[in-house]
């Protein structure tokens, strides 16, 4: 008895996490319907605040880890496909390895770093300060005022950084192939093009969505569950981050195999 | 206007506070809630503002279950309520001025119409010169007063209000409590005050709730 106690306490755990997530997110939507007019600008003035953080600020680091991994990427391939006609799989290479995978992900991966821990320490300090007390308290819907401008703020940010992070891993790979094999622009485009499907588009955007609503709901949960001291903050953070990484790699395979497989 | 019925409260720490707790408190009531330090007197206030659930009971304020239910969310847009918290509960992103302003801009309220509420609200408790400092950049006093100012600007109909003298200077104090007296003679506010001694809220009108001096020691699952 003991030991399926024992085994169905995590079980327990998981399923109740999971539909915490499920109330949170349908809350947000359901309160997300209801705003009125005249609290559009104010929602909107913090959906702002949550872009610039999230999307405008990380722009320079992800545009240059995705340079340096297009590159990368292809200077690996071609040391091992040297001789091989390997010029030919440039567009195969580039769209299978970053574009439909490492893209989305390690976008997701350093949003996760960046923003995902940021929600969850300010929702944590602001929950232990009273401030979401006082927002419900005084008619601010927390759900509209807290979790709706970072759920849209996430979701916009994260479908920037992925073109941003696709364009910037095309270009460092394309600086790779000029160089090693003389690689015009136009036949690199081409390689490309051919390889990329409207499938590819389709499961990029799922994974944009569902990636950025696991990141914001992950941060808002462990966040805002915070109760009793600072010395939570820390706990919710990392565990912001654990959970997080764990379900964009269960959605990334979900996809795949939905996808691919 | 607030219904308490069979009302539980824990601690925490998992302390049983209080239980079985049925109070009633009329519109335009004036109830004191009095208790030493830890008896549960600022949870039963947020238990009654709807943030904070209670272990068991029932919670009904201006006719709307808020427990068993859905807390504060039950009262948005049908009962105005407006809470000072005795520490914190002003958004530290945002300056004095705007932390007073967002309830009433999120209300729908004209531009006009919050600015001179803001500002009336303000200049009566001495905040206009602090108006565009942020919460961390304040004294105890100011942020306390703040907290007052919001609520003040919010002019609702269930004003809860946590320890809003405890730490005040004599003047800060003196303005506080005359805003408060100035409440208490319009009989279209309800009225509920937490803190340790009755005083200065001791004679009619007011009500005093005492809580238990000593809390129910048993720990709650």
């Amino acid at each position: 008895m003991t030991f399926l106690a024992r085994l169905g306490a995590p079980v327990r755990g998981f399923l109740e996490f999971l539909g915490d997530q499920v109330h949170l997110v349908l809350r947000t939507l359901r309160f997300g319907l209801l705003l009125r007019l005249g609290q559009l600008p104010i929602v909107g003035a913090q959906i702002r605040l949550q872009i610039r953080f999230t999307g405008l600020q990380a722009l320079a680091l992800v545009s240059g880890t995705a340079l340096l991994l297009g590159a990368v990427t292809l200077i690996q391939a071609f040391s091992q496909l040297s001789g091989l006609g390997a010029e030919q799989y440039i567009g195969v290479l580039m769209v299978l390895i970053i574009l439909r995978e490492l893209g989305p992900l390690l976008t997701a991966v350093l949003v996760i770093g960046r923003s995902s821990t940021a929600i969850a320490a300010e929702l944590g300090a602001m929950q232990l300060n009273g401030e979401v007390d006082a927002l419900a308290a005084h008619g601010v819907n927390p759900y509209q005022y807290l979790l709706l401008p970072r759920w849209v703020g996430v979701l916009v940010s994260v479908f920037a950084l992925v073109v941003f992070f696709d364009a910037a891993a095309l270009a460092g790979g394309f600086l790779v192939a000029k160089l090693k094999y003389g690689v015009t622009f136009g036949f690199f485009m081409d390689s490309v093009r051919q390889t990329l499907s409207n499938r590819d588009f389709v499961a990029t955007l799922l994974k944009v969505v569902l990636f950025s609503g696991a990141i914001t709901f992950h941060a808002c949960h462990f966040g805002l569950g915070i109760r009793r001291s600072q010395t939570e903050i820390p706990q919710a953070v990392t565990r912001t981050v654990v959970t997080a990484l764990v379900a964009i790699f269960m959605l990334d395979g979900l996809i795949a195999a939905l996808f691919y497989f | 206007m607030i219904e308490l019925r069979d009302l539980a409260l824990a601690a925490p720490d998992g302390r049983l506070l209080l239980q079985d707790l049925a109070l009633d408190v009329p519109r335009g009531g004036r109830q004191v809630l009095t208790g030493s330090s830890g008896s549960g007197k600022s949870r039963l206030l947020q238990v009654i503002a709807g943030t904070e659930q209670p272990l068991r009971g029932r919670v009904a304020v201006g006719g709307r279950l808020l427990w068993p239910g859905d807390g504060a969310l039950t009262l948005t847009g049908c009962v105005e309520v407006g809470l000072a918290f005795a520490r914190g509960g002003l958004l530290s992103n945002l300056s004095l001025g705007e932390n007073i302003a967002l309830p009433l801009r999120f209300r729908g309220l004209p531009a006009a119409e919050v600015a001179v509420r803001v500002g009336a609200a303000l200049d009566r408790l001495g905040l206009l010169s602090v108006a565009g400092l942020r919460p961390h950049a304040l004294s105890a006093s100011a942020r306390k007063h703040g907290n007052l100012a919001r609520v003040l600007a919010l002019d609702p109909e269930l004003i809860l209000l946590d320890d809003p003298l405890e730490g005040l200077d004599s003047a800060d104090r003196a303005a506080a409590l005359e805003v408060i007296r100035e409440w208490e003679l319009d009989p279209g506010k309800t009225l509920v005050i937490a803190q340790e001694e009755p005083d200065p809220f001791a004679d009619a009108p007011w009500c005093c709730f005492a809580m238990p001096s000593t809390p129910v020691l048993l720990e709650v699952p």
